[in-house]
């Protein structure tokens, strides 16, 4: 063979390169991924329900009320609170207070069960059911997508709660902090045009 | 500091001993062996091959359906299959050939040759990679089985309303259709963000985003065409889940809910899910013709752009699926025009390859020959394309053969010719064995030639009003000559396609061993063994062109990264668009929770068809995997 050996030198050295960088980690990266697809999912949702409402004269249907406006309105302000306590955990991760980690994790948890007890007695009060009309059909699935979400995001903030207080994340292993903070915020900001759409749609349009 | 790399040097073959050094490397990115170790399995190399295995078998048996349609066509009043098995095997023949097939192919090329191509050791999340194959063969397998049972779904591939809902479809055909459906939508997203990712972080230092290979530049845009487009289908499938299990009214007229509703939804997904299998095929299409012609692509950066603005205009089409239905003019306008929109970036992609073969010394090896193929095939169905885009003539052709044969030559040649020629192309980086040439011209010649016997007459038949999906026609019709020429082309073509399998086969066990870099190609896939070593390269490189290989062999010399620990599994993490080296990923161990994450999931999926509290079994089922799954490693492993 006459293929010319070729000679190797270094050009980067690794060695030197930061291992654990919660802030630019590809994990934060694939947690957009997975928020840009429930994004879509939502659109798709959202465009659903316009496209249901064109189709139909009177929305909601004949006899039916637009669901109650008090308990998704508490909603839309206990949800955002939830990511400031959020956030304000993910500052004690950053800066290693490990109590303020525990602390802010834990009332996230706790206000957004607050938020789902709220979510079911409005659910329960809703004035139609999913099988009754194609206006309850959409009520209900886009009702019942966002509440899976915040019932899986609990599910997970929960473990790193515990982990949390168990002492777990160092200010280098936050990493799992950093990714559940920010799936957390699309949880909870998504609800924004959720509240508008299903609430106040059928009053406005 | 100067040594030699094992890995680059391109005298030694993959029998050859590897120094010390490269040995504990081996060691940490070995894949367990043995049967209950290929449960654990999370290497790219691996999940990606059985990916691509996978879909060719789905291939393979989808294939022989569409035989058996073929055998059922061949004479008027045929009694080969009765109405309802015809009406199973024609939607299993489609919804396979789309969603086990052609997007698992496309990803399953993607996974094994992005981290190659962009230098990496291993894709960025490597057990999610894992989780979607398994999705994907559990979902698909079931798919396929319901057939043998009489289960199968028996809508067509898209699977309309009201068809297809509980009224007119009784039993759980259908019903297998969503849930599976969605399923494994599931996997092709995880392998998008997979893909994404990979892309995105993992690019070896230098290799900034105008420097990386067209095929990974058309992976990227058709990962983010899953993003965006799978979604829509998901929705669609699970309210016609709910319409069907829970009574929800989403599309029954009567109740204020809209059929329309599925196709716009269905379309939304189904119209760029054809751009999604043509791209990656048009990267392969790219590499081939720079390989084979040993020159840089003419106009880089107007090919990139036309794969970017395909992916984009490809969203603005789905209406054009639904001519028929009543839109408003200036809707039918738009969608009319937007159709032909997209003939322009198609143009810019077909003009560049034609000015890089321009009087180059072109090596007719296989591959090339599939290229070849491909632009006969494909230019053609562009040009049936062009014709069925616009309004007046699609409303006389819709829903006849013409329709099928446009599709099937645009399907076939923009993907299924790319495909083949990607087998042949990178088998040996695969396996260090070449195939035969001589049985691969052949193959690629009769399936050409199988493949135009079995299509065009349908052009005519469309034109002669027979209409699609149809299980039977009468004699008195005149179609009978066509059909059975294109029966008989049917065969041929399996023939063509046969050959390629025994080539396969015969070459495994008896193919020549392939140098390292048998084609002289430039890209990274080709700087290291055949096939790769478990961590792909024994030094990542570092990259100063869109040709790094070629440069190496006219420099003598190259840049590698150093210091990456090799007692565990790292690879260099880059800033998005200039890749500069920014920190160092470690990435996770063989592992065997992926697989039960994804039974516990399949369970759940399928127990929808039967009942709703799967939803919420499947909810916490898969949430107490996926906490063993990312249960944090020990505290020696991370800092």
């Amino acid at each position: 063979m006459s293929e010319p050996v070729i000679e190797t030198h270094v050009e980067v050295d690794a060695s030197e390169l930061p291992r654990l960088t919660p802030h630019t980690h590809p994990l934060w990266w694939g947690v957009l991924g997975a928020v840009a697809i429930e994004a879509a999912v939502v659109a798709n949702l959202l465009t659903s329900y316009f496209y249901l409402m064109a189709q139909n004269e009177v929305w909601p249907p004949e006899g039916v009320d637009p669901p109650d406006l008090l308990y998704a309105t508490i909603v839309l302000f206990v949800l955002p609170l939830s990511s400031v306590t959020m956030w304000w955990a993910g500052r004690g991760s950053d800066r290693n207070r490990k109590t303020q980690l525990a602390l802010g994790v834990t009332a996230s948890v706790g206000l957004a069960t607050l938020a789902l007890v709220f979510r079911s007695f409005q659910i329960a009060a809703f004035d139609i059911r999913w099988d009754e009309h194609a206006y309850g059909s959409i009520l209900w699935a886009i009702t019942g997508f966002h509440f899976t979400h915040v019932v899986s995001a609990i599910l997970g903030t929960a473990v790193v709660s515990i982990l949390a207080w168990k002492n777990y994340f160092t200010s280098e292993r936050q990493l799992g902090v950093v990714v559940d903070t920010l799936y957390w915020y699309f949880v909870a900001g998504v609800f924004i045009p959720i509240y508008l759409v299903l609430y106040w749609a059928p009053r406005w349009l | 500091m100067t040594d030699l790399d094992p890995a680059l040097d391109l005298r030694r073959s993959r029998h050859d001993p590897v120094p010390e050094h490269l040995a504990e490397l081996e060691r940490t990115w070995l894949s367990p062996p043995g049967f209950l170790g290929w449960f654990t399995h999370v290497n790219h190399t691996s999940i990606g091959l059985r990916f691509l295995i996978t879909s060719l078998v789905f291939f393979m048996l989808a294939g022989l359906l569409g035989l058996a349609m073929r055998m059922q066509l061949l004479s008027p009043l045929n009694g080969f299959l009765d109405p309802d098995t015809y009406n199973q095997v024609m939607t299993v023949h489609g919804t396979a050939m789309m969603f086990l097939f052609a997007i698992p192919a496309m990803e399953g090329i993607g996974i094994y040759l992005v981290p190659l191509m962009v230098g990496a050791r291993d894709m960025a999340f490597p057990r999610l990679n894992a989780f979607g194959y398994y999705v994907y063969l559990i979902g698909g397998t079931t798919f396929f089985a319901s057939l043998f049972l009489g289960l199968a779904p028996d809508a067509g591939w898209f699977n309309y309303v009201p068809l297809s809902n509980r009224d007119y479809s009784e039993g759980y055909g259908i019903d297998v259709w969503t849930t599976m459906i969605t399923f494994i939508e599931v996997s092709a997203l995880t392998a998008a963000v997979e893909l994404i990712v990979t892309i995105f972080k993992l690019r070896v230092p230098g290799m900034s985003l105008h420097r990386m290979p067209i095929f990974v530049w058309a992976i990227l845009v058709m990962a983010f065409m899953i993003l965006f487009a799978m979604p829509s289908v998901i929705v669609a499938s699970a309210f016609l889940m709910m319409d069907r299990l829970v009574e929800t009214q989403f599309f029954v007229a009567e109740m204020g809910g809209s059929p329309l509703l599925w196709q716009h939804l269905f379309w939304f997904f189904g119209h760029p899910e054809v751009y999604i299998i043509l791209v990656p095929a048009l990267g392969i299409v790219t590499t081939i013709v720079v390989t084979f012609t040993q020159r840089p692509v003419f106009g880089y950066t107007a090919l990139v752009l036309a794969i970017v603005g395909i992916g984009m205009v490809s969203f603005g089409l789905w209406v054009h699926h639904m001519y028929t239905t009543g839109l408003p003019l200036l809707g039918r306008s738009f969608f009319q025009a937007a159709s032909a929109m997209i003939a322009i970036a198609s143009g810019v992609q077909i003009f560049s390859w034609i000015a890089t073969l321009w009087g180059a010394r072109i090596r007719f090896a296989t591959p090339m020959w599939f290229v070849l193929g491909f632009f006969g095939v494909f230019i053609a169905g562009g040009l049936t394309g062009v014709m069925v885009a616009s309004v007046p003539f699609d409303r006389q052709v819709h829903d006849t053969y013409f329709v099928v044969a446009h599709f099937h030559y645009v399907l076939v040649g923009g993907a299924v010719f790319p495909l083949f020629a990607g087998l042949y192309y990178w088998f040996p980086k695969a396996t260090g064995r070449l195939l035969h040439e001589g049985l691969g011209k052949w193959s690629c010649a009769i399936i050409f030639a199988g493949f135009n016997v079995t299509f065009f007459p349908m052009h005519q038949l469309g034109l002669e009003g027979m209409p699609r999906r149809v299980y039977t026609y009468l004699p008195e019709m005149d179609w009978t000559f066509l059909n059975q020429l294109s029966s008989i082309g049917s065969l041929i073509l399996a023939a063509g396609f046969a050959l390629t399998l025994w080539n396969v086969i015969r070459s495994l066990r008896h193919g020549a061993d392939s140098p390292p870099n048998p084609w002289h190609a430039p890209t990274l896939d080709w700087a290291t063994t055949s096939p790769p070593l478990n961590c792909n390269f024994a030094r990542q490189a570092v990259v100063e062109s869109r040709h790094p290989v070629w440069d190496w062999s006219r420099d003598g010399k190259r840049g590698v990264v150093d210091g990456l620990r090799s007692d565990r599994r790292e690879t260099v993490v880059t800033t998005l668009l200039d890749a500069r080296p920014q920190s160092v990923q470690i990435l996770p161990k063989p592992t065997p929770w992926p697989f039960f994450s994804a039974v516990i999931a399949s369970i759940c999926f399928f127990g929808l068809i039967f009942s709703p509290w799967f939803y919420v079994a499947g909810v916490f089922g898969t949430f107490v995997t996926f906490v063993f799954w990312f249960l944090p490693r020990k505290r020696e492993e991370v800092v």
